[in-house]
């Protein structure tokens, strides 16, 4: 079994006194001193989620970069999977654990963004859709939208109803000292927010970004004696679609998500409803709906309406709580960071360690992280 | 630069498309656009489903507000898509405009 031992992130946000390098060092250096009782020779591999380094900074080969930060020569590997990079780097960094290769590995995520304009960072982000999509015009709010409004027309939904995501979000980031985003807002802050592709207005959608974020794994029992935070890896699915919604089924749901999920309760032998808390890819209001339902979590169709109570918050009365950590939405979306993030805000939760945001007697936890419109869907099942 | 062989290549698709009937499955409207497309914004951006079963997607145009719906009816037509720099050639391709 493979345990998840230790979590370390820098502040997301407009970091504009940090570079690239600044933030990996950070969470490199966060993650060993934050454990303590482990030092970077006893790391066999690091496995490096970025997805936009050679699209927006021409910076590639960035394994070697990190082997010089932190004065190692041990394997280091960079992932791409654009949104779910994260969530894949995890994945591979525990199959690796699996096959015996090593030990103790980290995972990282870095991603840097607010150095270039809205528009610079638009294009970047496309590129993670289909050569038709771009041609288009489509904007990855653009294709969210599409989602959005297929579904809101199908279920006879209002605006109002996903309106709910970004509200909860916005509470749980305001507890975060960590998150982007601080400041709660109201359903009527978000119906007056600009349309940014209708029908997604800027609080319906998660920000750009800076931020790295790093989680130690490891199955050596030495350094696991050691440790008294620490939870185990349930599961750990990868499943992937086709990159262009004029391929898709559905439009109301996203498969992938479907079958990464389906396969992780299986492997974790688990019910949805026994999950206490989850961290889920709301990079629009939309998409958290969505997950709700393709995780099993709520019926097909039902989210906008199960919304409304805000059952999913923290402090009221469901039984899971989703996005403590603010999610994307409100604790921002440093594209690379994410996926490590979502773990390590669970990591926190089931270790009790989450502070304000502590949700009471979580022992399953639950991340969901997705590539492109759900090109990539990577589901993580976490306990202790 | 816009690579003109990539654009030869896709022009060969393109025909295949085009004069096509079909309807509006989704649409979205961009109001912030990537960078070679923020001249054009706002735009509606529809997915089409065609007579003949495919889905593809295009820019509407030559519309009116009413227009914005899922279930208009379309058919398929040539535009300019975007423009690069003064040197580089002009990019056409499928938009969609409402059957009257």
């Amino acid at each position: 079994m493979v345990s998840v031992a230790g979590y370390y992130t820098t502040q997301f946000g407009e970091l504009w006194e940090k570079s690239f390098s600044d933030l990996v060092k950070e969470a490199l250096f966060g993650l060993l001193k934050s454990v303590q009782k482990i030092d970077k020779n006893e790391i066999d591999a690091i496995f490096f989620s970025n997805m936009l380094g050679g699209v927006l900074e021409n910076n590639l080969h960035t394994p070697s970069k990190i082997s010089e930060l932190l004065g190692v020569n041990i394997p280091i590997f960079r992932i791409e999977a654009a949104c779910a990079s994260g969530g894949a780097a995890f994945h591979l960094a525990k199959k690796y654990i699996e096959s015996g290769s090593a030990k103790t590995v980290i995972v990282l995520g870095a991603e840097k963004m607010t150095d270039y304009s809205p528009e610079e960072t638009t294009s970047a982000l496309i590129s993670a859709a289909s050569g038709e999509e771009q041609e288009a015009g489509l904007t990855f709010p653009g294709l969210y939208a599409m989602l959005a409004n297929f579904y809101l027309q199908k279920y006879h939904y209002k605006e109002e109803n996903l309106a709910y995501i970004a509200v909860k979000n916005h509470f749980h980031g305001s507890l975060n000292k960590k998150a982007h985003f601080r400041k709660r807002i109201t359903v009527k802050n978000v119906l007056e927010s600009p349309y940014i592709a209708f029908p997604l207005k800027v609080l319906d959608s998660s920000p750009i970004s800076d931020g790295a974020a790093a989680v130690l794994l490891t199955s050596d029992n030495n350094i696991l004696k050691k440790l008294t935070n620490k939870i185990e890896i349930l599961a750990s699915e990868v499943a992937t679609d086709s990159i262009s919604l004029a391929r898709r089924k559905d439009l109301d749901s996203i498969l992938a998500t479907k079958i990464a999920a389906e396969k992780a309760f299986k492997t974790a032998a688990l019910a949805p409803k026994e999950i206490n808390v989850a961290e889920l890819h709301d990079c629009f209001s939309i998409a958290e709906i969505l997950a709700m339902e393709d995780l099993g979590f709520w019926e097909k169709g039902t989210g906008g309406k199960n919304i409304l109570e805000l059952p999913t918050m923290l402090g009221n009365s469901g039984d899971l709580v989703v996005n403590t950590s603010g999610g994307l939405k409100a604790s921002g979306h440093p594209v690379g960071a994410t996926g490590v993030k979502q773990i390590g805000e669970i990591y926190l939760q089931l270790t009790n360690q989450a502070e304000e945001r502590q949700v009471k007697k979580a022992h399953y936890g639950l991340a969901h992280n997705v590539g492109g419109s759900g090109g990539t869907a990577v589901v993580t099942i976490l306990g202790i | 630069m816009i690579s003109p062989v990539k654009i030869w290549r896709r022009q060969k698709e393109i025909r295949r498309i085009l004069g096509k009937k079909g309807q509006v499955i989704t649409w979205t409207k961009i109001l912030a656009a990537g960078a070679e497309f923020k001249i054009q914004a706002p735009y509606p951006v529809v997915l089409v489903q065609l007579d003949d079963g495919q889905k593809v997607f295009g820019q509407l145009v030559d519309y009116h507000q009413k227009d914005l719906k899922i279930g208009l009816k379309v058919i398929s037509t040539l535009r300019k898509v975007r423009t690069g720099t003064r040197e580089d050639i002009i990019v056409y391709g499928v938009k969609f405009k409402p059957i009257k």
